[in-house]
């Protein structure tokens, strides 16, 4: 926590805190979190948004960027910005599911180890550190392989090597907060353990996790593009950022809007992600 | 400190160990069978029945699994079905375009990790925008940055190549199979800077993520070493600031950037199936990049084991060189 933290903002209801912290946020932060509100309303409203169809040829193949298409046309003839609308799409979804279950598959182990502690917390915590001294895109790469490439699959991949960094967060939390007196009061007034754990212990690795999640939706959107690259992803007319990028390779020198677009499309996302993921952080407070 | 440094590789050979058992598990879950692979589409029923026995397929999957663990120590990958060669040959061919690259990637990115972490650490004025360059930096998917430098510095400046590992038809073949290496060792300057070259790109593709994410670990350790007190020791002792951030400061602060560094030689092994693939870089990478639409799992399966194996290893060695390094860590 840091200096400017520990004044009146952080007392009163829940509602006032968060009022509070609106207040302090500084501009560039604002902008950040409004700039990625911004591209997921996009994202979702992308066949409203969207001027033209995804997979169908909207122009002349390969025309430059114009009035018409204004980011140009592949070599089908597809308009690429639309594209590029429902492959942000794609991209968000994709990112939110894998870090959604990161979190649920590493707040169940992270709780049963700190909570329960002894031999389960060891075992578990092994298992959770074997899994981090393995590299997670490496091995994303070998489950989508072997599995056959589809969307689903590769969510699937990335989300198996996903979750030791919540396991290890939401346990080094909930062990934290289990030796606070509140557990105590709570044991001894006689709340069950299913209440104990979801209504005292877990909610205190709340804003940690979260944190860690919005710093994390940028680098998922890379490995997903960089799966999708690989040819690891949905197959060939779906809208992938990252294979819309590969396709467009044999392009680069003539045409060099076919593949350099969908690349500026995962850079805007990521780096929106992470500046916003930022503004998370200095808004819930430094940890 | 030896009983640290023996728990330390017993650690290291039971990641391996998992690593292997998820690979064999994964070889289980492809629908590919091994000896239809091996004999071919026009092979009858019965004689993948008979080589899938003589495999040891019919066997429990612990006995499979003992199988290829022996297998893999002795350098047997089973054969690729796009190349119908062994993996292990393929292997051998593609490694050292890939060490050479993941080497200059890496002192690419250790250097400009030193560069940015320095820069972003010192409170002046212009630190705020090294900052927000270095967070570009960690958002550009290497792609695009390939797709960046090689229409600018190749085709726009035509200043560097932007394809292969060298443009001699007499490059000079050695021991080492690492071009600029075997360059020196025949006393061939020109067959040198030709490779080098041909490095400049890719390593800058593959090492820009991991200078930033090596920068950022350093800014923040460096943030807490200068606020130390044996800093303000050292400069009221009268030390030049430059001293006390080389000799202090920096030397204090380099152990979570270490730690970083190995970290990133990992993710650099998964980064190089993209960038090979963009820079037509014959290694393992691009093996990878071939293999993938063909669904050639011997050879994802090898490459993951070894890319992998070599990611636990180098952590591994990067925290016994500490442990050695830094006294604070043997606990």
């Amino acid at each position: 926590m840091t200096g400017s933290d520990t004044g009146t903002a952080r007392l009163g209801s829940p509602r006032e805190r968060l009022l509070g912290s609106l207040r302090r946020l500084r501009l560039p932060d604002g902008l950040a979190l409004g700039a990625l509100v911004v591209l997921v309303l996009v994202a979702i409203a992308a066949p409203v948004v969207a001027p033209h169809s995804a997979t169908a040829p909207s122009g002349i193949p390969l025309s430059p960027p114009s009035g018409s298409a204004w980011l140009g046309t592949d070599e089908v003839g597809r308009d690429i910005l639309s594209r590029l609308i429902f492959g942000l799409r794609l991209s968000l979804i994709g990112a939110v599911l894998i870090i959604a279950s990161g979190v649920i598959i590493g707040s169940i182990i992270g709780l049963v180890a700190g909570a329960v502690g002894g031999w389960v917390d060891m075992l578990l915590m092994r298992l959770t550190d074997v899994f981090l001294a393995l590299p997670a895109p490496v091995l994303a790469i070998a489950v989508v392989a072997a599995m056959g490439p589809s969307f689903a699959n590769t969510l699937l991949a990335v989300s198996i090597v996903w979750w030791p960094w919540y396991a290890r967060i939401v346990r080094g939390e909930v062990t934290a907060i289990g030796a606070r007196p509140h557990v105590d009061a709570a044991k001894l007034a006689g709340v069950g353990r299913p209440r104990l754990w979801t209504r005292h212990l877990l909610p205190g690795a709340g804003p940690s996790v979260l944190v860690v999640a919005s710093l994390d939706v940028g680098y998922v959107v890379l490995i997903l593009a960089g799966l999708s690259f690989l040819g690891l992803g949905a197959p060939a007319p779906a809208p992938e950022l990252g294979a819309m990028a590969a396709q467009g390779l044999r392009f680069l020198l003539s045409k060099w809007w076919v593949p350099v677009f969908p690349g500026v499309a995962v850079a805007v996302l990521a780096y929106t992600a992470n500046l916003a993921g930022d503004a998370l952080r200095d808004l819930i407070g430094d940890r | 400190m030896t009983m640290l440094i023996l728990r330390r590789l017993a650690a290291m050979f039971v990641v391996l160990l998992v690593l292997t058992a998820a690979i064999f598990l994964l070889r289980q879950i492809t629908p590919a069978n091994p000896a239809r692979v091996a004999l071919g589409p026009q092979a009858s029923i019965g004689a993948v029945e008979e080589y899938s026995r003589e495999l040891g397929l019919d066997k429990p999957l612990v006995v499979q699994y003992f199988t290829y663990l022996n297998d893999i120590a002795h350098g047997d990958f089973q054969v690729s079905v796009r190349t119908r060669r062994a993996v292990s040959e393929d292997l051998a061919a593609f490694v050292p375009a890939t060490m050479e690259l993941a080497l200059y990637g890496i002192m690419f990115a250790a250097l400009g990790g030193l560069v940015l972490g320095v820069v972003s650490a010192a409170r002046w004025r212009g630190s705020g925008v090294v900052r927000n360059v270095m967070l570009m930096g960690a958002s550009v998917p290497s792609f695009l940055l390939a797709f960046g430098l090689i229409l600018v510095m190749s085709r726009n400046l035509g200043w560097l190549p932007g394809t292969g590992r060298s443009s001699l038809p007499d490059m000079p073949e050695g021991p080492t199979q690492l071009l600029t290496v075997d360059a020196i060792l025949h006393g061939r300057p020109d067959a040198f800077f030709n490779a080098l070259r041909h490095l400049i790109l890719p390593s800058v593709t593959i090492g820009l993520a991991s200078a930033v994410a090596i920068g950022r670990v350093l800014r923040s350790s460096l943030h807490a070493s200068l606020d130390s007190d044996y800093v303000r020791t050292a400069r009221a002792k009268g030390l030049a600031e430059r001293l006390v951030l080389r000799r202090h400061a920096l030397r204090n602060a380099s152990g979570p950037a270490m730690t970083m560094a190995g970290l990133q030689l990992g993710l650099m092994f998964a980064g190089v199936v993209i960038v090979e693939q963009i820079f037509a870089w014959p290694g393992i990478g691009w093996y990878t990049a071939q293999s993938i639409p063909t669904n050639d799992f011997a050879a994802i399966a090898a490459v993951t084991l070894i890319l992998g194996s070599l990611y636990v290893i180098v952590n591994t060695a990067v925290d016994i060189a500490q442990m050695l390094a830094d006294p604070r860590i043997r606990r």
